[in-house]
């Protein structure tokens, strides 16, 4: 009797791990199933803006260097989003891994709330490009280390000003250039402020760098 | 002692159990014609080192070792493709649009700088995948010069 109900007990716990791994590999497939979804859509996107050859934005310098322009035109549907950067931004500055974590999310709330149905024609497919870009380095920068997170910092920075260029802001931004970013190739930043605060090197090298440009 | 050999038999119907549970293999024989080698005419020497070091997670094809049918080994590495494509797929890159290439060449180029890519759990049992420091430069002043190409 007792043996019996041993090997009863046996079947049962072996039963109930097996229904937990199965399920979690149902779960599993369910995700591959979402995010391949997904991609076939963020493929379509960039399918389209494949067709969509470089145009207007030649921005090269002998260097290497990106000079952006920017647009006049005073937009405040970029708003939140520029704020979710400029918390980044602050982050990096004060060498906060956390903060500058946080200010990833926010950025990534930010993009999703952005109505871009008033976004027509070559706007739109730019506007993709650069949401798709700024999307991803908005994900690397929540789980990043800090170093990575301002490897990604420096893309997402061209990311907003191209965001900026093509839609415009209100506000009053100041594009900060420091040489020795980027392995001394050279980086810019956004900032809300005109004091130099350089968030690549922190308070390591907080004055390094001049602005480039006053935006408003 | 009674408990141990409960304990050993259920480990043992568990594992034997999970080996019935079927994985989707990343396994594909399309020539893309969105392929990285392809759409970059890429020279046999580097072709040969990005397909031994990177392919195997960052394309619609994996090399896959005789072990990879064992479970939960086969999941370790479904999950370890499955992030590595959503990252960067070699087999899409005529995808991409040129501010996804340039990001993503930047990222190649520090990932390898910085010795994470390829992965070291990788590389441990891969020895072939492993990039010495000639491999590095050759590839990281190759990949460089390629961000000329797509200027934004």
């Amino acid at each position: 009797m007792k043996h019996s109900t041993v090997i009863t007990g046996v079947l049962a716990i072996a039963f109930i791990a097996l229904t937990v791994t199965s399920c979690n590999g149902n779960k599993k497939a369910d995700n591959n199933d979402d995010r391949h979804h997904s991609e076939v859509k963020s493929d379509d996107h960039s399918n389209m803006n494949h067709d969509n050859s470089d145009g207007h934005h030649d921005k090269y310098t002998h260097k290497g260097e990106r000079a952006i322009d920017i647009n006049a035109q005073k937009n405040v549907t970029t708003s939140p989003i520029i704020d979710a950067y400029i918390q980044i931004k602050n982050g990096l500055v004060a060498t906060d891994e956390a903060a500058t974590a946080k200010g990833g999310t926010v950025l990534l709330t930010a993009f999703s709330k952005f109505d871009m149905t008033t976004l027509k024609d070559d706007t739109h497919k730019e506007y993709m490009e650069i949401y798709e870009s700024a999307k991803e380095q908005a994900e690397h920068i929540v789980k990043s280390a800090i170093d990575h997170q301002r490897e990604h910092f420096e893309t997402l920075s061209t990311d907003i000003n191209d965001l900026i260029t093509l839609l415009g802001t209100e506000k009053t931004l100041y594009q900060d250039f420091c040489p020795m970013a980027n392995n001394n190739k050279g980086a810019y930043w956004l900032s809300e402020v005109e004091a130099i605060k350089n968030p690549y090197f922190g308070s390591k090298m907080m004055k390094c760098g001049s602005i480039k440009r006053q935006i408003n | 002692m009674k408990i141990f050999k409960i304990i050993a038999l259920v480990a043992l119907v568990v594992f034997v159990g999970i080996q019935f549970i079927p994985t989707t293999l990343n396994q594909s024989d399309i020539v893309y014609e969105t392929d990285f080698m392809i759409v970059n005419n890429v020279s046999e020497t580097i072709q040969s080192k990005f397909k031994i070091s990177c392919y195997d997670c960052h394309s619609n094809n994996t090399a896959y070792p005789w072990y990879h049918k064992i479970q939960p080994i086969a999941w370790f590495m479904g999950r370890h493709i499955e992030d590595g494509k959503a990252e960067l797929n070699f087999n899409e890159w005529g995808n991409y649009s040129d501010r996804r290439k340039k990001s993503k060449i930047k990222s190649i180029i520090s990932q390898i700088k910085d010795g994470k890519m390829p992965l070291s759990s990788y590389t441990l049992i891969h020895g072939r995948a492993k990039l010495s420091e000639s491999d590095e430069e050759l590839i990281i002043k190759w990949i460089d010069d390629l961000k000329i190409v797509y200027k934004r």
